[in-house]
């Protein structure tokens, strides 16, 4: 391999990254308390920058990069910048509440920025080992910025939990990989789709065999049949081998040989699917679907909520980035087995996510139960297993990203220093003490239970549409069901917001980059609601649907 | 032979993680895991891995159980409250642990046709160093971007500046001068004459 | 000729906007709507000329087309033939005396503006009615008038009566629309069209669906079908038995309005309709005799109602139901010319008679009860002479215009009869004894009213005198017609072959022969010899008798024919049945879905599901217990079942 061969130039954003945050936690160690600002900009900067070198390095085929570790395609582009631009709203949201905390530390955005930096990497990941690193990089970096309000109990436990658990999903997706590497002897994930697709195509021919021996007790009649039959299939390994054995064997010799390499062979498609069912849980866990999803309510509750915006925006667009790599571009042609899984992870999903976020007192924690019924329905796109299906999940997951954004910077704004703001009271009587924020809530709010014209409602629309295309029409009546359920918790918040007295008519306070973005924020849910079609066609432009 | 050493070794692993769940004392538990990552070790030999299992004691062994003993020593972890749940709980989790024993032999142990370990004349070590900096070359970058964020994460989440311990600074203390330190002033004194 | 129909039916519009809607004085609404009904009545008048005199071809055009649904057009077109001319002439004159006699009757009245909006508003639905060329366009003025006149009925909403009454007139109605809409539902299924051209042009050639099957098995004649269906419309809106009892009640509303909708019009469009529909009803010998036997029963039985009624106008508002019946007795003897005929005077002298007794109830400063009069001749003479002229019309005196309606139709009945239509001799024998009642109601009420002792109080004595002549104006007005028009229009009417462009009668059943017809004065001569005016003669004789000579006899007849009286007085008891079953039963219905079918079904689930859930995400979310080992043994028993379920 030649220097030319790794394609760096396309790798630039995260190289841009790597080095910033390099270089911003030396800086940030020698700067005096007062001057901790020049770090939040340089962060700041340094993302508005990848984001440019991501818009620049947009090629027109998919590029591998990095000896067939990285792949640069339409859909990296898009959700990386997705990515980089949350990650830089995030910063803004925290910034003042950090300061107000006392945790303004420069560790935190330089762990923000490996964070990114690990997110990147798992979109562009063209191999399982890379995937395992960008998802490894990013939770150890969440698990230490959780953690940085050292003096608070709870915030200490939020990250304990998250990372005992998440230890034991990665070491799962760990397993699972492991599986198919035994199997298929690759890591590389195109190679991977095919040597899948080979073992799929094996499956049958076996079974097709099977039955054909099965039919006659006459050797010779058995033999030649199968000759024939084999001698039209391509792409299936055991089949080629099978002819070659007939050719160079006398029937009764060929058909001793034949039998046990047949019994042997279909175990590789069981160990195929109970490896797919280990990196499923992995996936799973790190999405937070049901029932892997237990650390989403303390996590969300305990952290602080800057931490928990991080937590909960950008890192599920990687998580749908990590269920494409592997479970589409690595192993489409298994798509029965893992759409039953991940149909039964969506259905629990929605049930338990919108059932439990009713009962919630505590804001952040029903945003957290709301975000596992999203995952459901976010699940619900990628079960159609097409690639209309899965641009309405980009599109749902990317939408999704902007309003949790927006409703955890909602939060972020009301609270002070000493005063966490994630009682469903606090929100109570917003609209007497400020009509422009309340109104903000009242859009992602409305956008989350899915009313029209805000966006969420074409998010909804879309994956629902799909999943009705491929079939499953009971799933979306399932799922409508259930939408319509967890409307309540959201207009609860509404009916609050307008038809209550508020607890406390402390002035609200904000920054003007922190109110900026957040109107900008909701006026985004706002206007893609009412022009969703800019978004949908990048989404369904990413998977070479051109609209 | 081989499967006499491999039946050995396993039997031992297989003890030695048990007896880890189900020792009383921690310190006890933290080197019957110990024991348990030596007979894994030696499994790793049986299929030619010498580097991996080099590596297991070196890192598992040296360092990891190393800084559980430490800690376990060091804290004074009420472990016997810690493990109030275990019999209540033994049931349902023996329950579920046999199913998931029991599902993972019927798969993985039908699995037949394994492919034979590769026999090559280049050792592990040497087979490992020429593809990680050069094909695996960004995976490893990656790595070592994750250990940086390891340590990142150890200073920011533990490290208190203001170091509470007193000490003295001696090239300080030699530096002092009368100037700074005294100042004569006059005061007329109180007589009452 | 267009714009001039669209005048004729949007300046009434025009003029009940403005006077409705806009906040205008009380000069300019009584203006405006006199001078958009008087501008129509003046077209109207025009038009006739121009169709009768002036040779004018039928106008039969469609204006607008409002929908097309398959085969279903729905337009806004005008049919003006001879018909049509003659309502039309009729409808604007009656409702523009009306609405001059309405500035003295209403002259106190808080609701002026809105009371002369509505009866523009009327005489717009009515013309839309009787202008109409298809059925959808009847069906609108249909319901227009229904809407409007229980707007009217119910004008002073205040009081219950009134209430009651408005409500009952639609209910009603409405009974008799559900029939209608069937009926007009049954020509679009027989003839694939609703205007009424190509309708009566396929009825004639025998192109239409001849059965229809109603209930399985069972065929019925198709065309007997839809106009027994459509005559139910009629007898809703015309009032006849059994859908007779919202024209009492509707006395409640002010009695311009009973002049006009209740005397004149609206009552009229039900006899307008089948008219119409001639070419129809002449194919079902059935369907007219049914017509026959309904108009009969009404003619007779209404009119008995009429001897023990103590209010004034609820006496002239029997009358309207009995004159109604004769009209359809008519109708259904196949002699369509006379009941238009009759309509056509019985307008003119029911309306004089019921602003008449406007005059007598203002004068008697809104006194209604019969039995409080006596002796207003002197006081009132214009009055007096006019309700005389009306009364004489109605009974049917010789050489007036109610004389020869009447005993055309009392001669087409007997050609019926002699022709043995079914339910024809029942029918004779009810229109000749409903002469005799006819006359001794009316001379009842006038000997009781106008003549014998003075019985109301001195206060009222003392400001009795004769009514404005924005009152009085209107009688005379109405009083010439009454008079001179029976005489002058039998001839072409029945005889000349006036409708001959219009309705249609089969050959066969045609009671009018131009051969028997030798003018007016021969067939008032001939009447003189016939029983129709022995009866009305007798009539007035045990009037004069009963209320004149001993007015003590009529209370001892009274209590004396016993339960007889209690059966007429309670009107035969059809509205205590009908408020008992159908009022009284609905509102049980009504309650019934209210208290278990809403209240505890319908709320009762969907609070009970909310709850349900609510209660499930209280356990449910129990199971975020908080202990880390918790969630590592869910994720465990998570991977225990997948891999279970996916990789078996």
């Amino acid at each position: 391999m030649t220097i030319a061969n790794l394609n760096i130039a396309w790798l630039l954003p995260e190289i841009l990254i790597l080095t910033m945050a390099c270089v911003i936690l030396v800086i940030d160690a020698y700067l005096p308390k007062q001057l901790r600002n020049l770090t939040y900009h340089l962060t700041q900067g340094t993302l508005l920058g990848a984001a440019l070198l991501i818009i620049a390095a947009n090629p027109m085929q998919p590029i591998l990069a990095m000896n067939d570790m990285v792949i640069i395609d339409a859909m990296s582009v898009v959700l990386k910048l997705f990515i980089v631009l949350i990650v830089f709203f995030t910063f803004i949201y925290s910034r003042e509440y950090l300061q107000d905390r006392k945790i303004f530390k420069g560790e935190y955005f330089v762990l923000g920025l490996f964070a990114t930096l690990g997110m990147l990497i798992m979109v562009s990941a063209h191999n399982l080992l890379m995937v395992f690193l960008g998802l490894e990089l990013l939770s150890l970096s969440l698990y230490a910025m959780i953690a940085m309000n050292r003096d608070s109990k709870v915030a200490t436990e939020a990250a304990m939990k998250y990372f005992v658990l998440g230890a034991l999903a990665s070491g799962m997706l760990l397993y699972g990989m492991s599986m198919l590497y035994g199997i298929t002897a690759t890591l590389d994930l195109t190679k991977l789709s095919q040597s899948v697709s080979e073992i799929s195509n094996d499956r049958i021919v076996i079974s097709s065999v099977n039955q054909l021996i099965s039919e006659t007790e006459e050797v010779e009649l058995a033999i030649k049949n199968v000759e024939k039959h084999v001698t039209t299939i391509t792409n299936s390994p055991i089949a080629t081998k099978i002819a070659e054995i007939i050719e160079a064997n006398i029937e009764t010799d060929a058909m001793v040989i034949i039998k046990p390499m047949l019994a042997s062979s279909s175990q590789n498609y069981t160990i195929l699917v109970f490896g797919l069912v280990f990196i499923v849980i992995g996936v799973a866990f790190k999405l937070g679907a049901v029932p892997f999803h237990s650390w989403i309510p303390d996590v969300y509750h305990g952290s602080p909520t800057s931490m928990t915006l991080f937590v909960a925006s950008a890192p599920k667009i990687a998580a749908f980035a990590m269920v494409i790599r592997m479970l589409v571009d690595g192993m489409q042609t298994l798509h029965t087995d893992w759409q039953g899984m991940l149909i039964l992870l969506s259905i629990l999903s929605i049930i338990v996510g919108n059932i439990i976020a009713i009962a919630q007192q505590n804001i952040k924690r029903m945003l957290a139960y709301s975000t596992i019924a999203h995952v459901g329905y976010l699940l619900l796109g990628i079960i159609a297993a097409n690639a209309d299906g899965y641009a309405a999940s980009m599109f749902y997951v990317v939408v999704y990203t902007i309003m949790t954004l927006g409703a955890f910077g909602m939060i972020i704004l009301l609270s002070r220093t000493g005063f966490e703001a994630d009682k469903i009271e606090d929100f109570k009587g917003l609209n007497e003490r400020n009509p422009w924020y309340a109104m903000i809530m009242l859009i992602i709010m409305l956008s989350m239970a899915g009313v029209p014209p805000m966006v969420g409602f074409w998010a909804k629309w879309a994956v629902l549409a799909q999943v009705i295309n491929a079939g499953f029409v009971w799933l979306a009546v399932l799922a409508v069901l259930f939408a319509v359920i967890g409307a309540f918790y959201y207009l609860r918040i509404v009916k609050l917001m307008y038809f209550d007295k508020p607890t406390s008519l402390v002035p609200i306070e904000a920054g003007v980059d922190m109110r900026f973005a957040l109107s900008a924020n909701a006026l985004i849910v706002l206007l893609l609601g009412l022009m969703p079609n800019t978004l949908m066609a990048i989404c369904l432009g990413a998977w070479g649907i051109s609209v | 032979m081989i499967k006499f050493t491999f039946y050995l070794f396993s039997l031992i692993l297989i003890f030695a993680s048990v007896r880890v769940v189900t020792v009383k004392n921690p310190v006890h538990a933290a080197l019957f895991l110990v024991l348990a990552f030596f007979s894994s070790a030696a499994i790793w030999l049986l299929l030619q891995a010498e580097f991996l299992a080099i590596a297991l004691v070196l890192v598992y062994v040296g360092a990891v159980m190393v800084l559980f003993l430490f800690v376990v020593m060091m804290l004074e972890i009420n472990f016997s409250q810690l493990r109030e749940g275990f019999v209540r709980n033994l049931p349902v989790a023996g329950l579920v642990g046999a199913l998931i024993l029991l599902e993972m032999v019927f798969v993985v142990g039908a699995w037949q046709n394994v492919p034979p370990p590769v026999a090559t004349e280049i050792p592990n070590i040497v087979a490992l160093g020429q593809v990680l900096y050069t094909d695996y070359f960004y995976p490893f970058e990656i790595a070592a971007a994750l250990l940086l964020v390891a340590m990142i994460a150890a200073i920011a989440l533990t490290m208190r500046p203001h170091n509470r311990a007193k000490y003295q600074k001696p090239d300080q203390q030699v530096s002092v001068n009368r100037e700074d330190y005294v100042r004569i002033v006059n005061i007329p004194s109180e007589a009452k004459d | 000729m267009q714009d001039t129909l669209l005048t004729i039916v949007l300046a009434p519009l025009i003029g009940a906007i403005i006077a409705g809607l806009l906040p205008v004085s009380r000069r300019i609404a009584h203006s405006v709507t006199i001078g958009a009904v008087g501008l129509a009545f003046f077209l109207s008048a025009y038009v006739f000329y121009q169709i009768i005199f002036a040779g004018h071809a039928i106008y039969n055009e469609t204006l607008y087309t409002w929908l097309v649904a398959g085969n279903v057009r729905l337009e806004v077109g005008f049919m003006i033939d001879s018909l049509t001319a003659v309502m039309m002439l009729v409808v604007t004159f009656v409702s523009w005396m009306v609405h001059i006699y309405t500035i003295g009757y209403m002259h106190d009245d808080p609701g002026y503006n809105r009371f002369f909006s509505y009866i523009s508003l009327f005489t717009f639905s009515m013309l839309m009615l009787v202008m109409s060329n298809n059925f959808v366009q009847l069906f609108f003025g249909w319901e227009a008038v229904g809407l409007v006149s229980y707007l009217l009925i119910g004008f002073w909403y205040t009081r219950d009566t009134a209430i009651y009454a408005n409500l009952k007139a639609f209910l009603v109605n409405r009974v008799g629309d559900f029939g209608f809409a069937l009926g007009i539902a049954a020509v679009l299924m027989a003839f694939n069209s609703l205007n009424y051209g190509e309708v009566f042009g396929l009825a004639q050639a025998g192109e239409y669906k001849q059965t229809i099957s109603i209930f399985a098995g069972h065929e019925w004649s198709m065309i007997t079908v839809m106009c027994i269906l459509l005559f139910v419309g009629a007898m809703g809106k015309s009032a006849q038995f059994p859908l007779h009892v919202w024209l009492p009640d509707s006395m409640e509303g002010p009695t311009p309005i009973s002049a006009l909708i209740h005397a004149a019009t609206m009552v009229t469009a039900g006899i307008f309709m089948v008219a119409r529909m001639s070419p129809l009803f002449e194919l079902s010998t059935t369907a007219l005799s049914f017509v026959m036997v309904v108009g009969a029963i009404t003619a007779f039985f209404m009119g008995l109602l009429g001897l023990v009624q103590h209010d004034i106008k609820r006496v002239v508002a029997y009358s309207t139901l009995s004159q109604l019946g004769y009209m359809t007795v008519a109708l259904g003897a196949s002699a369509y010319t006379a009941g238009i005929f009759h309509l056509m005077t019985h307008a003119f002298f029911k309306a004089l008679l019921f602003l008449g007794a406007g005059s007598v109830i203002i004068a008697m400063h809104h006194e209604q009860d019969m039995r409080k009069m006596g002796g207003l001749k002197k006081y009132m003479p214009i009055t007096y002479w006019t309700m005389l002229i009306g009364s004489l019309a109605l009974i049917g005196v010789p050489g007036m215009s109610g004389f020869f309606s009447k005993d055309a139709i009392i001669e087409a009945v007997h050609h019926a009869y002699d022709a043995d239509r079914a339910g024809a001799w029942f029918a004779y024998y009810s229109v000749l004894f409903g002469v005799f009642i006819t006359a001794l109601y009316t001379f009842r009420m006038f000997f009781l009213t106008f003549h014998g002792k003075e019985r109301m109080d001195e206060h009222t004595k003392e400001h009795l005198h004769e009514t404005p002549w924005v009152v009085t104006g209107p009688l005379i007005a109405l009083a010439i017609p009454s008079i001179f028009i029976g005489m002058f229009t039998i001839g072409p009417m029945l005889f000349g072959g006036y409708f001959s462009d219009s309705i249609f009668v089969a050959a066969a059943h045609n009671p009018f022969d131009p051969e028997h017809y030798h003018g007016f004065i021969s067939f008032m001569l001939h009447g003189l010899i016939q029983p129709p005016v022995w009866l009305a003669a007798a009539g007035v004789g045990v009037a004069y008798f009963l209320y004149m000579k001993r007015p003590e006899l009529p209370e001892i007849i009274a209590k004396r024919s016993g339960i007889v009286y209690k059966i007429l007085v309670e009107k035969y008891y059809f509205d205590r049945f009908n408020d008992w079953f159908f009022a009284g039963g609905t509102r049980k219905v009504g309650t019934f879905m209210w208290q278990f079918g809403d209240v505890r079904f319908i709320d009762g689930f969907i609070n009970g599901m909310a709850d349900l859930i609510d209660w499930f995400a209280g356990v449910f979310r129990k199971v975020q217990t908080g202990f880390l080992y918790h969630y590592a043994f869910a994720m465990l028993i998570g991977l225990a079942v997948m891999l279970g379920a996916f990789v078996y």
